[in-house]
């Protein structure tokens, strides 16, 4: 795998598009952080009131710094998931995909490879979110714990799942403009399902007392998705009161299954069909 | 040793067959070409050997082996376009070729030598021109020096020197021993390479074999007199001829190359009272034999 994994750097080390994409999510994480940090730090803490009213809460404290930080970089996934769309997209276009197995890959290897590639981006993605979090934890001044580490684990699950379906949608469509479009509307059609399905979970709690948890993070973006907030989310706790049951092992599990099954899909797509 | 052997190849696309139970052998050491009008199928049955698209039924071996992606490796393959990274460079793209077939890298600067691109080796593939591509395809299956090529119309969207260069490159090969199974629609650079030939029309393999048994440039004598059907008739008793037919108000006597006797079939024709008004000896075409086959 590693030798796959070294041609796959030789076809991305010298793109333009893959460097700018990168250094954009890598200022952006930075970028995007510092904006919540400043605003905390500027505005909400610096009035009495709110500083008050929010219990002297700074989300970028050791302890909060994890979730607020694994939340907030959550945004800007969307830009990986735009590089693999081209990378895996390209492939296509170049009918380089072709000439890969020609050469002698197998469609296997063509497939691992690119799943490894995705895998090896959440990685990254991960490590800049410690070291984001670490980098802003140490200029608050508190001293530094591993409590709610798991936000940074779940901020993987939802990168991976993400980076996932952005693959299986470019070898699912092979084009570029066409892959990217259909992502922006599944990922919007999800959300909007995930909203109904919020309420419908609250209805049947309220009508029947059944607490089956929030069965929007039953979806496959959501799933990875709903294991993540901004520290004191009101909306959370609001929702957390009226669905008390505890369902993050079986959202992990969903979400892991997700991910199994797109890769599946993704694997049977490339080994079925023509190139 | 069979380099590849087809056994009842097939291949559907939705109603369409584009390849149906095609079935023949490339000895070692060969350069056989595959033979047919756009759209017979050529493309396909290489890209099923290729394992770039999937038969519908049939079978086939590289090697005398159940192909896999290392016996591809032994193979330089140039297929229908040349597919290269866009924004890398000639030499770029071909240190990703080298890794996939696991050659060494030193190799680069040779291919690129004798398809003449050292000169713009570090340009990118996007900056070339459609002669230039192919050169870099043609690079690209050399890479390595594999013992059998497979080469997809590899003249197209070349000059006519650039066309005698490769013409002259594969002969080159095969002098070398290495198997050459190439496709191609142009009869001359078929007959001025190739040893065996394969023909396909449709998806069906019409007939295959020696370049020089299938492709043979037969001599034909056009006659003429008042009663062509008489003429005809007396003709199909002359000794040696391969085929006696009516065209165009002549009698087309067909022979092996070189056996035609214009002197002999006039006074063939004397003694049994026919007097001819048109006596012609020309050579069959490659082209006429070929439309003959897929026709």
């Amino acid at each position: 795998m590693l030798d796959l994994l070294k041609i796959e750097w030789l076809k991305i080390k010298n793109y333009k598009v893959f460097i700018i994409i990168s250094l954009f999510f890598i200022i952006g994480v930075f970028v995007t952080n510092y904006i919540v940090y400043s605003v905390f730090d500027n505005i909400i803490n610096k009035s009495e009131v709110t500083h008050v009213l929010l219990n002297k809460f700074n989300p970028y404290d050791f302890n909060f710094v994890w979730q607020t930080v694994s939340y907030t970089s959550g945004f800007i996934l969307i830009l990986p998931v735009l590089l693999l769309i081209i990378l895996v997209t390209n492939e296509f276009a170049f009918k380089t995909s072709r000439q890969n197995i020609i050469d002698g890959w197998s469609r296997l290897q063509f497939v691992n490879v690119k799943i490894m590639l995705a895998l090896i981006v959440s990685v990254i993605s991960t490590l800049l979110v410690i070291i984001t979090a670490l980098v802003f934890a140490y200029t608050t001044g508190t001293h530094f714990s591993t409590d709610g580490f798991s936000h940074v684990g779940y901020f993987f699950l939802k990168s991976f799942s993400y980076n996932l379906i952005a693959i299986f949608i470019s070898v699912l469509l092979r084009r570029t403009g066409f892959a990217i479009g259909i992502f922006f509307i599944y990922m919007g059609t999800e959300n909007i399902i995930a909203q109904l399905l919020d309420v419908l979970s609250i209805k049947i709690r309220l009508n029947t007392g059944v607490d089956l948890g929030s069965m929007g993070d039953y979806l496959p973006m959501n799933a990875s998705d709903g294991l993540l907030s901004f520290p004191r989310n009101p909306l959370k706790s609001m929702t957390s009161a009226i669905l008390p049951t505890d369902y993050t092992s079986l959202v992990i599990c969903i979400a892991i299954f997700y991910m199994i099954l797109f890769y599946w899909m993704c694997r049977r797509n490339i080994l079925k069909k023509d190139l | 040793m069979e380099i590849l052997n087809l056994d009842r190849l097939s291949k559907n696309y939705g109603k369409i067959q584009a390849l149906n139970q095609v079935s023949f052998s490339v000895p070692k050491g060969s350069v056989f070409g595959i033979l047919g009008p756009n759209g017979s199928g050529k493309t396909t049955l290489l890209g099923i050997i290729m394992d770039i698209l999937k038969s519908s039924g049939g079978s086939f071996t590289l090697f005398d082996e159940v192909p896999t992606e290392k016996t591809r490796q032994r193979i330089g393959t140039l297929l229908e376009t040349p597919n290269f990274y866009h924004y890398l460079s000639a030499v770029q793209n071909l240190k990703i070729v080298a890794a996939i077939k696991q050659k060494d890298e030193s190799d680069i600067e040779r291919v690129l030598e004798i398809v003449n691109l050292i000169q713009r080796k570090d340009s990118a593939f996007s900056t070339y021109s459609l002669g230039m591509k192919q050169r870099l395809a043609i690079a690209a299956a050399l890479l390595g020096n594999p013992e059998v090529l497979v080469l997809d119309e590899p003249t197209n969207g070349l000059d006519p020197v650039g066309i005698a260069e490769i013409r002259a490159l594969i002969m080159k090969l095969a002098n070398e021993g290495k198997t050459i199974i190439m496709a191609s629609h142009m009869l001359d650079e078929v007959e001025k390479v190739c040893t065996h030939v394969a023909i396909l029309k449709y998806g069906q393999l019409i007939t295959h074999g020696d370049v020089n048994e299938i492709l043979v440039n037969e001599d034909v004598v056009e006659v003429s007199s008042n009663n062509l059907e008489q003429l005809k008739k007396i003709l199909i008793q002359f000794p040696g001829n391969v085929n006696v037919y009516l065209k165009e108000n002549t009698v087309q006597v067909n022979f092996q190359p070189g056996t035609a006797n214009l002197e002999e079939i006039n006074k063939y024709c004397f003694e049994r009272s026919v007097v001819l008004s048109h006596l012609q000896l020309k050579k069959k075409s490659l082209e006429s034999k070929f439309l003959e086959l897929t026709n």
